[in-house]
């Protein structure tokens, strides 16, 4: 990275950690939402909800996503080229999993009655956490995106690597929420 | 030249076409006003078609659009075209994203403008409260185009505001430190931290209300969820709003008044504090709407007092206005004009905004005509006025010709006549119990005459608008050109070419104090350059942010008719457009090679 490409990549670095400040200000007001109504006067306890298996199971995945990436994050300091695939093909496999494990979380509500509708307890659960499943969504498809760019003959190395790094500051941030899900959300109900 | 603008990454053609939306737009609404004030010219009147619930739908319009579609674009236009030139950067940080910014909120206004025409306008009011904006109260899709038109439109002003402090950050000339930055850079760098924070939480009180409207759920019922909890979140962005709409115009005062009293402005330093409280206090007083819902007598008092705390800070910026007059050589120019007239109208809107921190009386206040005077005495003051003059101010900069000063005194003495006749005699038929949003009133109440007035006003001010019409007519038909620096100005802008060029600042000047442009030239030298500066942000000219922009557009028609084919269709092809964004970086050319400088 040569010093022009480092001032833009400092721009870009700043932009996205104010967006991600955006971000974090957008779930803060749904954890709110979430307080404020939790447990709802009307309809099911949320421990009658809650299933400590799927989250310890989806948590394992996602937390460990954020450790393979780092390992992507390595690699791309030394340029070694094992460790990026590696490590981001492992990140990627765990988000299929976590996103996996959320639908057939959501799904299982659902059929046991569980849905949007049922209570306001509810709402506000979906509404959060469906936000969060989103992004991880997102970020499966911002990392296939980062394979393409990778197997790109043309792309420089630099633009590569500074892509690469914004986008382990997104994944970084989406597991950082999702810490705060296991803890507001679901310990104090499970 | 659509095309070429259709295609622009250009900070000054950007902000021209927020202008230019804004002005539209501001024709718009006003007319709408025009429409309120006919219906209640006289007693029980039958004025068209403006009864019930076509009256619920002018004033509805009316105030989204002058908010949203009026005040915002001509402030966030202003910055695009100033604030760059003022700091010495060649344009913003991230010219895609503000390309996507505009698009997104022309996008936004679109939807929201299309309403009229299906015959769908939303009817809740600018503050949408809930729950009469919930599905069973107000089952069209009028209210989606208000939730998903203010969703669109609010995402740019986010991306805007967040290119706005990275290139305040980022992209200043050598020298220009943050304790040597006009007042509008500055004015522009808090306001921008405030929409970060205010449009994001309007981003997700409306998420959670299309989840009520389309989805079923029940955050704002009354059953289950809460009506208030809205107020809350409202409020929360909606008080903030209103520095973010005062902010700006207080820097473009501040750049104006010093300029024209050939001084520096009194009391740097406090002015920029007095910015920063004002921002830091305005997310502490949102309850002051909600006075009379009834939240207990220790958090309204705890709101006035915060309420009445502002005050301060904005005193202290009058004074120092004032004092910047003072002993100053002041040259009665329009821009000049409208920066005078801004300061006893602002202070008269802020004093009963005082009045109305009182929380007790202001159970009497609430939701009459007094609160329409106040918050109209203080948002045109502040910023219709203040894009006013920074309108006339930065014309040269803008398109190269200067607006006619008489036309442009006309158009401020009929704007401001009006303005007054219109809105002071709203306190008195406020304090007699007339409540606003309500379309009519009878000969008893004994108030024909003054709302009589107010109408008068307002065709005085429709009026005077023709003035401002006339006046870029005529300029434009005469085309005379004008220097680099028509108003002998004192900040960095003066030294660009009118227009500003494609190209800015090559050579970078370097800046050794405030105003040093102004100090360079009565001490007859010119401003030292360089050429060793940072690089500048990278554009090219594409299509893409106004495809993105339509994409959603697409996304949020089929959640409003609950089309779901056309939602995921428009999903689909938001994301393409992304994938290809990432493919098409301007970077890409740019990147891997050998550093010049090294």
């Amino acid at each position: 990275m040569n010093s022009q490409e480092a001032a833009l990549f400092q721009d870009k670095k700043i932009g996205f950690f104010i967006y991600l400040g955006v971000e974090a200000i957008m779930f803060a007001v749904l954890f709110a939402t979430y307080f404020i109504f939790t447990p709802a006067a009307k309809g099911p306890y949320p421990t009658e909800v809650f299933e400590a298996r799927t989250v310890l199971l989806s948590s394992f995945f996602l937390l460990s996503s954020s450790g393979t990436l780092l390992i992507a994050e390595k690699g791309i300091e030394k340029k070694n080229q094992t460790k990026v695939i590696v490590g981001l093909g492992a990140t990627l496999l765990c988000a299929f999993a976590f996103l996996g494990l959320e639908i057939h979380e959501f799904y299982t509500f659902v059929q046991e009655g569980y849905g949007i509708t049922t209570s306001i307890f509810l709402a506000s659960f979906y509404v959060l956490v469906g936000l969060h499943a989103a992004h991880v969504a997102f970020g499966i498809g911002w990392m296939i995106v980062l394979f393409l760019h990778y197997y790109r003959p043309k792309v420089s190395y630099s633009l590569y690597m500074e892509k690469q790094i914004i986008f382990s500051y997104y994944w970084h941030f989406v597991d950082v929420v999702w810490v705060f899900i296991i803890l507001l959300v679901y310990l104090p109900y499970l | 030249m659509i095309w070429k603008y259709l295609r622009t990454m250009n900070h000054r053609r950007i902000g021209i076409m927020y202008i230019l939306f804004g002005i539209i737009y501001f024709f718009r609404a006003g007319l709408d006003a025009l429409f309120i004030r006919a219906q209640l010219a006289i007693p029980n009147n039958d004025f068209w078609v403006f009864q019930g619930e076509k009256y619920n739908e002018v004033f509805t319009t009316h105030g989204t659009l002058m908010i949203f579609f009026v005040a915002m674009p001509l402030l966030l236009g202003l910055m695009n075209i100033a604030v760059p030139l003022q700091i010495g950067a060649r344009d913003l940080a991230f010219p895609f994203l503000n390309a996507l910014g505009f698009w997104l909120f022309f996008a936004g206004s679109l939807f929201f403008n299309i309403a009229f025409f299906i015959n769908m306008t939303p009817e809740v009011g600018w503050t949408g409260y809930t729950p009469l904006s919930r599905a069973e109260y107000t089952p069209g899709a009028g209210t989606e185009f208000y939730v998903f038109g203010l969703q669109i439109s609010g995402l740019g002003t986010i991306f805007t505001a967040l290119n706005l402090i990275v290139t305040i950050m980022r992209h200043r000339a050598p020298g220009m430190k943050y304790t040597r930055m006009p007042l509008f850079a500055w004015a522009t760098l808090i306001t921008s931290f405030l929409i970060l924070i205010a449009f994001t939480v309007l981003a997700i009180a409306l998420y959670l209300l299309m989840f009520d409207r389309l989805f079923g759920t029940g955050f704002f019922s009354g059953e289950e969820g809460d009506p208030i909890f809205w107020q809350h979140l409202f409020w929360i962005f909606g008080h903030p709003e209103v520095y973010i709409l005062a902010l700006p115009a207080f820097g473009i005062f501040s750049d104006i008044i010093a300029t024209f009293s050939r001084k520096r402005i009194f009391g740097y330093p406090v002015m920029v504090v007095s910015i920063t409280l004002i921002g830091f206090l305005g997310f502490m007083v949102w309850s002051h709407h909600m006075f009379t819902v009834g939240l207990g007598p220790m958090a309204n008092t705890f709101f006035a007092i915060t309420t009445m705390a502002i005050a301060v800070p904005t005193g202290i910026k009058v004074f120092n206005w004032l004092f910047t007059m003072r002993g100053g050589v002041i040259h009665f120019t329009t821009p000049m004009l409208f920066a005078l007239g801004f300061i006893p109208s602002f202070v008269m809107g802020g004093v009963t905004g005082v009045m109305l921190s009182v929380s007790a009386a202001d159970f009497q206040f609430h939701d009459t005509h007094f609160v329409v005077a106040h918050f109209h005495y203080v948002i045109i003051a502040s910023t219709i006025l203040g894009v006013f003059a920074g309108l006339y101010y930065w014309y040269p900069k803008i398109t190269g010709y200067i607006l006619d000063e008489k036309l442009g005194k006309w158009h401020f003495w009929t704007f401001l006549i009006g303005f007054h006749l219109t809105f002071f005699p709203m306190h008195i038929t406020g304090l007699e119990g007339m409540p606003r949003r309500v379309y009519t009133y009878t000969q008893a109440d004994g108030i024909f005459l003054l709302n009589a007035a107010s109408t008068v006003g307002a065709f005085l001010m429709g009026i005077s608008m023709l003035f401002a019409v006339w006046n870029v007519y005529i300029t434009h038909k005469k085309g005379e050109k004008v220097g680099n620096d028509p108003w002998n100005g004192r900040t960095l802008e003066w030294t660009e070419a009118s227009p500003a060029p494609e190209h800015t600042f090559e050579p970078m000047p370097i800046v050794d104090e405030i105003d040093a442009f102004w100090f360079a030239k009565i001490e007859n030298r010119s401003l030292a350059t360089t050429l060793a500066v940072r690089i500048k942000p990278l554009e090219q000219e594409t299509i893409q942010p106004f495809f993105i922009a339509m994409a959603l557009l697409v996304i949020c028609t089929g959640l409003t008719f609950t089309w779901y084919w056309l939602t995921i269709a428009g999903a689909v092809l938001l994301f393409s457009l992304l994938i290809v964004r990432s493919f098409t970086d301007e970077r890409e050319s740019f990147y891997g090679k050998e550093d010049p400088y090294e």
